[in-house]
This record gives C-alpha cells, structure tokens and sequence, in this order.
C-alpha cells in the first residue's frame, strides 16, 4: 500500500541511520521511490478500471477500513513526484541548514516522509476518522519541519502555523462528530448513502465546520494568515511541499464532503458555492496585492500560493463543470509550477545566501539554468500560455462563462495580470537589473542534486501546458459523476 | 479544398528551432548568424513553397495537439493567414541581415537574436492559427518574447518603456482571453475556417460586449487610440526592433487579429445587421487623422515614425470596417504595403543614428549628399505613403476609397484626402531638408552605411515600387488578398 511504505520507512528512518546518518536521505529516496511506483500501479489501475476500493484486514465497510482509490486521488502522483525530488533536493540543502545539527539530520527525513505519507492517506481514504488521523499527521510533521529551519523567526511562525492548525484540525473534528451522530457511520459511501434523511441544520452546521476547518488548511484569503510565514521560513525543500501539496489538502478535503453530500442530495449547496466563488476571487485579488509589496522572494512566492488557492477555490464554488475541471487541474499544476519556483528560490539563496529580490539583481548571469527555471515557472503561474499555468486559467475562465457569472472571469483574467506584476519583478531583477553586489556575478550554478529537480519541474511546467489532455483523462469522468449526482439530487 | 500538410506546423516550428540553437551555441558569433539566416531563408522557402497551392484555393492544415474535442492547438493556413505569414517570413530575412549588421559590438547579442526568432515564430504562429485558442497562445507568446527586446539596453528609460508594453500589451490579452472564452461559450467552436461562427441569436447585448472585448483586445496592439500609449515609448528599443516589431509582428498581429474577428469570428453578414463596425470606423478615422497630426511635431524621427504607424494602421482597421469587398482588399493589402515601406523608413532611421549618430529632424540637413541612397530609399517609402500612384500606397488607397463608396460612406474618401495630405506635410520636408538644405560644415563626400544596413534598405524600397505597380499580374501578393476576400464575402 502507497500510504504504508512511507510512514513505515518514516518511522525507521532514525534506526537505519543510527550508524551512519548519511545512509538518512538515500533510504528516504529509496522509500519514495518504492512508494512512487506503487502510486504508478495505482493510477494505471484506476485510469483502466475506474475507481476501486481496498478493505483494510478484509473487513467490509460500513465496519472496516476503506481506502478507496479514485480520480481523486490521482493526486498521490503528484505527491511522489514531487516528494520524490523534495527529499532529492534536501540532499545538499539540509546539510547547509545552519539551525539543523546534524546528527539530527535523519529526523528531518522522517518528518519530511511522514508528512508525504499523510497527504497520500488524506487522498486514498475512504473514510472520515482516517482522514481526520492523516490530517493530523500531515499538520504535526508540517509544524514541526517549519521550525526546523533555524530562522530568527521560525519558532514564532511555527507557532502561529500551530495554532491555527489546531483549531482548524478541531473544527474538521467537530464536523467528523456531527456527522457520526446523524448517520452513525464513518465510511464516505455509507454516510453518503445515510445522510439523504438526516435533518438539515445540524448538517449545514457540519458542512460548516469542514469548509471553516478545511479553509483554514488551504489558506483562503480571511484564514490565511498563518501561510506566509511558514512557507517563507520554512526549508525551501519543506516549502515546496507545504506550498505545492500540503494546502491542497484542504482542498481534497473539500471535495471528499463534495462527494458526500452531492451523492446524498440532502443539502443545497448553492449557498456555500456563492461564499467560495467570491473568497477565491478576493483571495486573488488579495494575494497578488500583498505579494506585489515583497521583497524577500519567498514571501511573495508564498503570497501567491493564496492568489492560486483562490483560483482553485473559486473553480470549486463555480461548480459548473469546466469550472470545476479547471480547479483540479490546477490542484496537479499548482504543485508543479510552485515547487519549481520554491526549489529555484531555495537554490538561489542555497548559493547566494541573499534571498530579497533587490540582492539577487543579475544573478541570471551566474546562475543561468536555475533562473531560466524560474522563469519558465513565473509564467506558468500567471497563466501564459502554452504552459500549465495556462490550462486552468482557461478552463476556469470557460468555467465561469458557462455558470454564467462572467465577473468572475473578468476577476480571473485580471487577477493574473495583476499577480504578473510582482513576477516580472522577480525577471527582471534576475536578468535585466545591473547586480547591487558585484560578488553575486561570481556564484556558481547550482549543484546537481538541486538543478535536477528544478530543471524537471520547469520543462513538466512547459509540458503539462502541450499536453494538457493527460491529467483530464483522470479528472473529466470524476467530474462529471461528481456533478452529475448533483444534478440528480 | 483542405489538405493536410505538416508545413503548416514547419513554418513556425523552424524559427522555433532556430531561437532554441541560437540560445545553445552560446556567444558564438559565427553560429548564431548561421542559423538566424538558414532558418529566415529555410522559412521563407517553406512559406514561398505553400503559396501557389494558396492561390489555387488550397488550404493546408494541422492539428497538432488536442486538448479537449473543440479546444486545441491546430494550424491552418488559409490565403488570409498565408498572405500575413509570407510578409513577416519575407521581411524576417531582410531584418536578420539588418539586425546582424546594427546589432555588431552589441552587448547580450544571443538574446537578442534568440528572442528575434522567437517573436517570428509567434508571428507566423498567429498567421496560421487555425482557432482562436490557438492564435491567443501566440499572441500572448509574442508578447512576452518581444519584453527583452524592447528593454534591449537595460536603461532606466528602456525599462519603463518595457513595463508599460507589458501593462497595456497584457490587459489586451487579457480581453483577447475573456472574448475567447465567451465565443467559446456562445458559438460551441472557436474556430477562425468559416465565415462568422456566431449569430444573433446570442442577443445583442452580448454580442456587442464581446465585440468591444475582442476588438480592444487586439486593438492595444493594433496601437487603435486610445490604447496606442506604449508604442511610442516603445521606441526605445534597437532599430530593427522597432522596425520588425512594430511595423511588421507586433502591430500586424494585432490588425491581423481585428480582420480575424471581423471576418472569421463575427462574419460580414451578422456585422452589417449589428452595425457595430459604424463605430469601428469612426474611432478608426480619429485614429488616422490624431496620429498624423501628433507625428508632425514630433522632431525625434523614431518617435514620428511610430505616430505614423499608429496612423496606418488604422487604415487597416477602417477598411475592414466597411465590410465590403474592396474595403477588405485595401485591409489586406494594406498589411503588405504599410509594412515594406515603414520597415523601409525604420531601416533608414537606424542607418542614420549608426552612421551620424542624428537621431532628430531638425539635423538632417545634408544628410542627403552624404547617404543619398538610403535617403533614395527614404522618399520611396514616404512617396508611398502619401499615396503618390505607382507606389504601394496608391493601392490601398485607391481600394480603400473604391470600398468606402461601395458602403456609400463618401466621408471615408474625404478623410483619405486629409490623410494623404497630412503624410505629406510631415513626411516631405524630411526629403526636403536632407536633399535641398545645405548641411552643416563643408564634408560633401558620400559616406553610405555599412552594406549589411543598405542592402536591406534598398531591397525593401524596391519591393514598395513593386507592390505598387504588379496589382494585376497574377502570382503577387494582391492575387493572394484577392482570393482572401472571395472567400469571406462568399463570391
């Protein structure tokens, strides 16, 4: 099972390294590697087959454990990639970690691989406890690796992170409750299947809840406070996967109780759809804005991870399908196109030691490849076409067209143009700004076991825009069951 | 008849190729030249090879790839795209020797070079759009790829001017992105191979919403005013820049995408029963007569320059507008015409400031004794565009006028009067001064440009004379806008 070889090599980690911490991060790799063919098996399975489900010790559900396998949850590909090149990457960045000692090095491994581990439950589970363990999981290992970094203010942001992911992680909790006491059930399938007769204002308070709770994970504009700093602080190893994966469990999240209550039919959704619609558009306009005030490059690299939720949340609240395509899309893309720009920048400070936007002036001359990286990244992440970035904006745009609401493609269109401000600054520092510092021209490229990741990233970015059908072929029939059974109920 | 052939992919694809070698063989001077002119050569050649099937009625087509059924990237070169592609694959080549020759000693020269053949590409990609998906990639493509051009010398001044090509060049797209995705909408295809996909079905209100949308959209870089801002400033960038980019790719792409819109989204029909095309034509004609009056005081030749384009171009924009068949042949044609003689212009500009050093009006005096073949070249192209017969102007003008009666909008003959008029007040004491005027000090002697600078010059002046006096012979350019226009009006 995908989500067992992480969490099992995550909890050996330590022991393996006992002798010789350097063995740390090629067992991680090695994990992540056996993981990520599994994930491969599982995905052809599903793209063959359609979706399946697995019953943990043989017990069928409503009892047993089901982890059931969907379009969905195509997303653990994503996952291992970029897992795969995240613990490929700390290879050399850890190490030159100030705040890390380095004995202490492989725990940063275990963490890093539980993390991964519990974003790969959350998308395979099929069941509403067990989503609420892995969340946990994947918010403790992500509060912890935050602080890892040793920065002036790392303990405070991982603190704020703390917080915040507490009480989003007891909202989640306090949905999971209501919903055991109106259906007796745990399992999605079943509960969905029970909630058709539960009384309908204790499951809008439910319903509540999850959106509150799972908003808060993914960083919507009014419950975004706590990202900026994490994600800037963090290791820009650690960062890419906060950024790329871990927000977007909150948007799996949201789908699951999608699934839930548009199978069941026992709520009007259109309330909430209206609230999202209009947080993703604000989320745009907000993140771009904040964004466009930074210096430091990974702060504004994090500002814009809550302008791109925005366009994925809003895709969600559109619900037409288009709309809702488009939003998945970008969930696979979002991960891609930030990851490469928080391995570049990571690569960059790596080098330079400098990580503000006016420092690193010129240092496209020294450092051609991981700039070109960025670059290709930064116009992916306005939308540009042909790369991925494009994609989603396309659909969603389309998306909101066809739910007839054609201000929030205005919003949309002009939202990415107003997030392309902040990275044409990042370009143009990178290439056309004469160096403030004369010794940045003398840096050497990145090492090797940072480029790879980065230069795969950056020509994904390129590719996922030519051939864009290929995450569709997961994503349109999830869809259109999805909505669908909305419309049928 | 539509035939599929992989040259429609080629056409862009080898510039492609070229800009990604150009970017690998480093600073290595006598590879980067090799490959900018095996490519601009191997494309013209690719481009010339497609055009007699062109002018039979051929249309040659490829998808490339599909994204969902109706929504892909697909090419499709029909006369009108065939026509705009075999200009700008035409003028690539005289402009790489140009750029070769000005560009000599120059810093970042690789970049430069790469994102020259990146901008073609984009260019030709647009020509052979085969949907409106399609063509928006390219657009936006182009724009981004012309942003290192434009803040080639990394001056304070170049960088503003880039920032404000981006922030009005992006917002274009934008609209360009917002109308696609609402024809998509309305007309279930984004298709640009039939005559008008829409209809009035889709109500009035939106149709002139979308229209606004669409025609704003390529009209930033059509340079329609108001939305002509950044191209002035624009004019920072090198000289063949300027000369490629804003007389041929940049703002051909953008009346090339308005004559799109009018005949392939919107359709000939469904816009006469609209009437939105009225005030097209109006905002045109200001367009035409501001742009000539601003140019008259403008002593920076560059900057003149640039007003008179923003006037020609919406020569193009007004002939279409008439949506009748002669109106569409000046339209077309006009793409042609106004882009050999201004590249004309622009090459004489950069010949000056590399050989003098002047880059203003007022200091040409003389000029003519000592470069009298690039100022030969000079009068050309302004004899052009005053509209004097023989010269390719005359012709656009004569069809535009001819179209304008056909529509019975005599005012559109009045306003080609003015115009002519006005070109020549700004446009001949130029010749003026630079013939008649005694020049400063007493060196008489002729001390021409580098040949890399002349050649292309005079080449580009003769294909002026020559637009202008081959209308009837069958194979040029004008037999090509000729089957255009057969198969948007339906003849």
């Amino acid at each position: 099972m995908v989500v067992l070889a992480p969490l099992v090599g995550a909890v050996l980690t330590p022991i393996v390294a006992r002798r010789d911490r350097r063995v740390a991060p090629w067992w991680a790799l090695g994990v992540m590697s056996v993981t990520s063919v599994a994930a491969v098996a599982l995905m052809v399975r599903v793209a063959q087959e359609g979706p399946f489900s697995y019953y943990m010790s043989g017990w069928v559900p409503p009892i047993g454990i089901e982890f059931r396998f969907d379009e969905v949850s195509a997303f653990i590909g994503v996952v291992c990639l970029v897992g795969w090149l995240a613990v490929l990457y700390s290879f050399r960045y850890i190490e030159w970690l100030r705040g890390l000692e380095k004995p202490r090095i492989p725990y940063y491994y275990t963490l890093l691989l539980l993390n991964l581990a519990g974003i790969i439950g959350i998308s395979i589970t099929g069941d509403l406890f067990n989503l609420f363990v892995f969340l946990e999981i994947v918010s403790l290992s992500g509060y912890a690796l935050v602080a890892v970094s040793g920065e002036r203010i790392a303990d405070m942001a991982a603190f704020k992170y703390l917080l915040i992911g507490a009480v989003s992680s007891l909202l989640v909790l306090l949905g999971i409750g209501l919903v055991y006491a109106l259906t007796g059930s745990l399992n999605m399938a079943d509960v969905s299947a029970r909630l058709a007769d539960a009384p309908a204002r204790p499951l809008a308070v439910a319903i509540g809840a999850f959106t509150v709770g799972f908003m808060v994970k993914a960083a919507i504009f009014p419950l975004h406070i706590w990202l900026p700093d994490a994600h800037a602080i963090a290791p820009s190893p650690v960062s890419a996967v906060l950024s790329g994966l871990v927000v977007k469990v909150g948007i799996i999240g949201m789908l699951r109780i999608y699934q839930i209550v548009y199978g069941s039919g026992a709520v009007d959704m259109n309330g909430l759809n209206q609230v999202l619609m209009w947080l993703g558009a604000i989320s745009i306009v907000m993140g771009a804005f904040f964004a466009v005030f930074q210096d430091d490059i990974k702060m504004m690299l994090a500002y814009s991870t809550i302008s791109n939720i925005g366009y994925i949340v809003m895709g969600l609240g559109l619900a037409s399908s288009f709309g809702v395509i488009g939003a998945s899309i970008h969930v696979f893309n979002h991960a891609l196109i930030k990851a490469t720009l928080f391995f570049g920048a990571g690569a960059l400070i790596f080098r330079t030691g400098k990580r503000t936007l006016s420092e690193l002036a010129g240092v496209g001359r020294s450092m051609p490849l991981t700039a070109a990286a960025m670059s290709i990244g930064a116009i992916s992440i306005v939308g540009i076409p042909p790369t991925a970035g494009f994609l989603c904006k396309w659909y969603i745009a389309l998306g909101a067209v066809q739910a007839e609401q054609p201000f929030f493609a205005f919003a949309l269109v002009f939202g990415a143009l107003f997030i392309f401000i902040y990275y044409i600054r990042m370009v143009n520092a990178f290439y056309f700004r004469p160096p403030v510092d004369p010794e940045i021209l003398a840096v050497k490229e990145a090492p090797a076991s940072m480029l790879v990741p980065i230069l795969v990233l950056a020509a994904l970015c390129l590719i996922m825009g030519v051939l864009g059908r290929l995450p569709l072929t997961f994503i349109e029939p999830a869809v259109t069951r999805l909505l669908s059974t909305a419309g049928g109920g | 008849m539509e035939v599929v052939d992989a040259r429609a992919v080629l056409a862009p694809a080898i510039s492609l190729l070229c800009a990604a070698l150009v970017f690998a063989s480093g600073e290595h001077t006598f590879w980067r030249r090799l490959f900018s002119l095996s490519a601009a050569t191997i494309k013209l050649v690719i481009i010339m090879s497609m055009l007699p099937g062109s002018l039979r009625g051929v249309v040659y087509v490829y998808d490339l790839v599909q994204f969902t059924p109706g929504v892909g990237l697909a090419f499709r070169a029909d006369a009108l795209g065939m026509f705009f592609s075999a200009v700008s694959a035409t003028l690539w080549l005289f402009t790489t020797v140009y750029a070769i020759g000005y560009m000599e000693g120059e810093p970042h020269r690789r970049r430069f070079f790469g994102f020259f053949a990146l901008c073609v590409s984009t260019t030709v990609g647009v020509a052979f759009a085969e949907n409106l998906l399609t063509m928006f990639l390219f657009y936006e493509t182009l724009t981004i790829c012309t942003y290192p051009l434009v803040i080639h010398d990394e001056t304070p001044e170049a960088m503003k001017a880039g920032r404000k090509y981006l922030a009005y060049t992006l917002t274009g797209g934008a609209f360009v992105l917002l109308g696609s995705v609402v024809t998509y909408q309305l007309a279930g295809t984004m298709t640009l191979s039939e005559p008008g996909i829409l209809s009035l079905e889709a109500g009035r209100t939106t149709l002139a919403a979308l229209f606004v949308c669409l025609i704003a959209g390529f009209g930033v870089k059509a340079a329609i005013m108001p939305l002509h801002g950044w191209l002035p400033t624009a004019m920072v960038a090198p000289t063949p820049v300027s000369a490629l980019l804003h007389a041929v790719a940049v703002v051909k792409v953008g009346a090339f995408g308005i004559l799109r819109v009018i005949y392939n989204v919107y359709g000939v029909e469904l816009l006469r029963e609209l009437g939105f095309c009225d005030y097209l034509a109006v905002v045109a004609t200001v367009t035409i007569i501001a742009g000539s009056l601003i140019a008259m005081f403008q002593d920076n030749f560059k900057r003149r320059l640039a007003f008179s384009t923003i006037s020609q171009l919406s020569y193009i924009v007004l002939g279409a507008s008439l949506l009748t068949p002669f109106g569409a042949t000046a339209a077309i044609v006009h793409l042609a015409n106004q882009a050999f003689a201004k590249i004309t212009m622009f090459f004489v500009a950069g010949s000056i400031q590399r050989t003098t050093g002047k880059t203003n009006v007022h200091e040409f005096a003389g000029i003519g004794y000592r470069m009298p073949y690039t100022m030969g070249a000079f009068t050309v192209a302004a004899l052009s565009f005053i509209g004097v017969p023989l010269f390719a102007g005359f012709v656009t003008k004569w069809y535009l006028s001819l179209g304008a009666l056909q529509a019975e909008e005599w005012w559109v003959v009045l306003v080609m009067l003015v115009s002519s008029l006005l070109n020549a007040l700004y446009w001949l004491p130029i010749v003026y001064t630079a013939f008649f005027k005694a020049p400063p000090g007493t060196q008489l002697k002729v001390r021409e440009s580098h040949w890399t600078l002349l050649a292309p010059t005079l080449v580009c002046a003769a294909y002026v004379l020559i637009l202008g006096m081959t209308v009837t012979v069958p194979g040029m350019p004008f037999s090509l806008a000729s089957a255009a226009v057969t198969f948007v009006f339906g003849m």
